[in-house]
């Protein structure tokens, strides 16, 4: 029994990481996550931490541009940008030649064979397959010509193994191993290239595929310029620089403010910068704030609880994390919190002067201030204010701001559209736990000031789905990150055939609306579409069917050793252009010692 | 003649068993000031409750009303300081009581229901009976005891107990009464083994085979002779099970799994969780205090209570 207890403990010491580094040119960059990483398998990658580990070691035929704003798609594993048919309804895209997998159990003889065309349809098929059960369909569904007859055709196997990759997708071509013509079901399709530098349309080695069996999502194959080397579940993930990797050089290019913040220092440099990155894993935040605090963590968020530790009043660094030379980045994130309304609800969905009388109640300034840390702006329509459609003027379009007297007002109004004293209304959470509740009871307190009486009713995650799925949440609170830069991610949670159980939870339904997406949906970036984009905007802020609460802003800690940090909203794998001075980091621990 | 004589002969009075108890345990100072302090809770809670049921507007009751600023420290105002809407902790702390008290009354209530009769009928009638009932509690008492609240908890969450077929109206199960039936139905099982081994002794027992012997039914055996003779385990037991049960009732709050509209200590300290790291230690500490006082006053009391009426411990 001794013995058994002496080896456990071995085998947990085993799985701590060491972030001293006993080689000086052995870079190393420590990054930290307090949410699991469920599986590194890209056609089914659906959280944030699992997709920002697995894009260092897989790549898709774009990528963003590490600096330029606003965000610009790049090629990476493309050659060019694609070639579009006058139509808008072929793309035709080169891919590099050259471009390994990195070396794998999976390939002949360990060694990873060039990427090819083929690579990338086998890749959708696979997110096709329904028998494959991706979360990642709603990229391709009704978009490609054939594909979705071949889920169709999986649907109809009886097994997983019955499916034929091999069944032709007219609109997949591969004409060489080099070149892939996508061809669109009859409607143009903008937001490809945006997507195509999404994670889950990277391309998929088969032989990866057969090898690893449903084990995939513990053995990612990719071309990154990072590989797998060690995971140890719930610990850490460990990830060494792939000696494969293509020929790919820091930018030399960016905004004007880079070359000033030291950005563009490593211009031409062979990419990556850091030969060893190490995730590490912890779910609860205390100690990821501890290690960061002692520099065993480069790069880290800010905990909650911390935050005034870290930012003072002014949302500047505390003097103690400035002598600790920590330097702080913030950026806008692609994100908008609201509570929706149940347009298909009988006492909610009829009365305007009510849902804008909730809405003028919410008092989102000190909602910011008490549960996001002032990391947030009051947000009075749905797109993010760091997109290019985001419309300045949009407050004083909505009429929603906070102002109790007018939502008294309303109430008034609406008792009268109602014809008696308004029932209360309940307000579904999406979680039990105190966060949600003081939430919850915050808004109550909103509510009751303007003379309503709302109710909470708090729930685990997959009731809350189950109850906006069926229309039985009156009222809901939600968000929505833009994966892309394109607006047309959030236009499409309006759009009347996105009913639930789509992605229309609010059942909103506006003929007007809908035209307008319709068409703007469908054009390429221009000055016209934004402007489309932002009518459309205002007609859904002026039927009012959900309280736009905030938009997200970001706040990230760096140690002055880690160089080359510029927060990015969409993209994932930038730690291949982020440097580490290790002569710095050894030099902390005397820091730390003379602070104290 | 006979009248002198019997004026001469001391008259001793005799005291009952539930009499001489009750005297015994007076003389316990610690258990007296315990128990004050254990009607002094119950006083403040049923105070809570006649005052919403009558409508009255007590201040001091009024939890959810905004007393000051945000995070203020104890002070003359706010003797407990205030929460994060500014709202008294003091108030919410004397409210909080409600839930945790009623929660431990109804929770024993419904554990002594199922384990009071099952033990009995398990002792007394043994064989088939007896295998059912200790099949069914060994198996609960292997399953450890939180996993089992929690997963009954979750269960009966958001639920409607129909009491159509008694007369009476259907019961939507929310919050408090979620969770004093997930903790009376899983903690039945120490009353119901306890009960068990002493009506097994007892049923040997003379008085028991004359009741047999007049031909007496054997539900009034149970309930007219062997249960008033094992009633004070009953009272010992409900006792002590109540601290355990205001401590699952915290527990169950904690986790989000109880009260949610009004304050419960639970509840606070899982509040004052996140509010620790930045300093406002006021929040946990008057929850804790208050959990420490009236789990400390029942342990004493309880246990003097046990001294005072179990048969055994007396002879010792």
């Amino acid at each position: 029994m001794r013995y058994c207890f002496c080896a456990i403990l071995l085998l947990i010491a085993g799985c701590r990481y060491s972030a001293n580094n006993p080689d000086p040119n052995d870079t190393v960059l420590y990054s930290a996550h307090s949410a699991k990483v469920r599986g590194l398998d890209p056609g089914d990658v659906g959280d944030t931490t699992s997709a920002i580990v697995a894009s260092q070691m897989i790549e898709c035929l774009y990528q963003y541009h590490y600096l330029k704003r606003p965000y610009q798609v790049v090629p990476c594993l493309a050659e060019s940008m694609p070639a579009m048919s006058g139509d808008g309804l072929v793309y035709t895209i080169k891919i590099k030649k050259g471009v390994r997998f990195y070396d794998d159990a999976c390939f002949k003889d360990g060694k990873g064979r060039e990427l090819k065309a083929g690579d990338f349809v086998f890749a959708w098929k696979r997110i096709a397959d329904i028998k494959y059960l991706s979360k990642n369909w709603w990229i391709f569904d009704n978009k490609i010509i054939g594909l979705d007859e071949f889920r169709q055709y999986s649907k109809t196997c009886k097994t997983a193994a019955d499916v034929d990759y091999n069944t032709p997708v007219e609109g997949l071509q591969t004409p060489d191993d080099w070149t892939l013509i996508i061809k669109l079901k009859g409607r143009p399709w903008p937001q490809i290239v945006d997507l195509l530098a999404h994670l889950p349309t990277a391309p998929m080695a088969k032989e990866a595929v057969d090898y690893y069996g449903k084990d995939i999502i513990n053995h990612p194959v990719g071309t990154g310029p990072y590989k797998l080397k060690r995971w140890h579940k719930g610990s850490y993930i460990e990830m060494v620089k792939n000696p494969t990797f293509r020929d790919e050089f820091y930018p030399s290019e960016g905004e004007p403010n880079d070359i000033k913040n030291g950005l563009l220092a490593d211009a031409g440099k062979k990419l990556p910068l850091t030969n060893r990155l190490v995730s590490v894993l912890i779910q609860e935040n205390p100690p990821l704030w501890f290690l960061f605090l002692q520099g065993k963590i480069d790069v880290s968020g800010i905990p909650k609880d911390n935050f005034s530790e870290a930012i003072d009043l002014r949302q500047q660094l505390t003097p103690e994390m400035k002598a600790r030379n920590i330097k702080l980045f913030t950026f806008r994130d692609p994100s908008t919190y609201w509570f929706g309304f149940n347009m298909e609800d009988e006492v909610l969905g009829k009365n305007l002067p009510l849902r804008m009388a909730l809405s003028c109640a919410v008092d989102r300034d000190k909602y910011i201030e008490l549960f996001t840390n002032n990391r947030g702006e009051p947000a009075y329509g749905f797109i993010p204010p760091l997109m290019s459609s985001y419309n300045p003027d949009i407050k004083n379009i909505a009429q929603t701001s906070y102002n109790v007297q007018k939502a008294r007002k309303l109430v008034k109004e609406a008792e009268q559209i109602y014809g008696s004293k308004l029932p209360t209304l309940t307000l579904a959470m999406p979680g039990t736990d105190i966060v949600f509740r003081q939430e919850g009871d915050f808004l109550k307190r909103c509510f009751k000031d303007a003379g309503l009486d709302v109710e909470m009713d708090y729930m685990d995650w997959p009731t809350f789905q189950n109850k906006i799925k069926t229309k039985s949440a009156q009222m809901f609170t939600l968000g929505w990150i833009g994966d892309i830069p394109d607006v047309e991610n959030f236009l499409q949670l309006f759009y009347s055939k996105n009913i639930s159980p789509g992605s229309n939870n609010f059942n909103y339904s506006n003929p007007e609306f809908d035209k307008i997406y319709e068409k703007a949906s469908i054009m390429p970036d221009s000055p016209e579409r934004e402007a489309l984009y932002r009518k459309a905007e205002e007609i859904v802020v002026k039927d009012c069917p959900a309280v736009f609460l905030v938009h997200g802003v970001a706040f990230i800690l760096t140690h002055d050793w880690a160089y080359n940090v510029k927060p990015h909203a969409f993209a994932y794998g930038t730690a291949k252009y982020r440097r580490v001075d290790e002569a710095k980091k050894a030099a902390y621990s005397e820091l730390l010692r003379t602070l104290k | 003649m006979n009248k002198t004589k019997e004026k001469n002969v001391p008259m001793i009075k005799g005291r009952s068993y539930w009499a001489d108890s009750l005297r015994q345990l007076r003389k316990h100072k610690l258990a007296m000031y315990s128990l004050s302090i254990i009607v002094v809770y119950i006083l403040v809670v049923m105070f809570i409750y006649l005052a919403s049921w009558t409508k009255t507007d007590v201040s001091f009751l009024d939890w959810n009303q905004t007393v000051g600023k945000g995070y203020e420290k104890p002070n003359k105002q706010n003797v407990l300081g205030t929460d994060f809407l500014g709202r008294s902790v003091l108030r919410k702390t004397i409210y909080g009581a409600r839930v945790s008290l009623t929660v431990a009354f109804w929770a024993s209530i419904i554990s002594m229901l199922i384990g009071v009769p099952l033990g009995a009928a398990a002792g007394y009638f043994r064989g088939f009976i007896d295998d059912i009932v200790v099949w069914i509690y060994t198996t609960l008492s292997s399953i450890p005891y939180i996993l089992l609240i929690l997963a009954f908890a979750l269960v009966l969450r958001d639920k409607t107990l129909n009491l159509n077929w008694l007369g009476l109206d259907a019961i939507s199960l929310s919050g408090i009464s979620t969770v004093y039936l997930a903790i009376g139905l899983t903690s039945w099982v120490d009353i119901c083994r306890l009960i068990r081994a002493e009506t097994m002794k007892h049923k040997q027992r003379e008085y028991i085979l004359a009741a047999l012997s007049y031909g007496c039914s054997n539900s009034r055996i149970i309930f007219r002779h062997l249960l008033p003779n094992v009633f004070h385990l009953i009272i010992i037991s409900f006792s002590l099970r109540f601290v355990g049960f205001i401590q699952a009732e915290v527990i169950l709050s904690f986790l989000g799994l109880g009260e949610k509209n009004s304050p419960s200590w639970g509840s606070m300290i899982d509040a004052a969780r996140l509010d620790l790291p930045k300093g406002y230690w006021w929040e946990m500490t008057a929850a804790t205090a208050a959990i420490f006082l009236i789990s400390l006053a029942l342990n004493i009391f309880g246990d003097a209570l046990r001294d005072s009426l179990d048969p055994k411990l007396k002879v010792q």
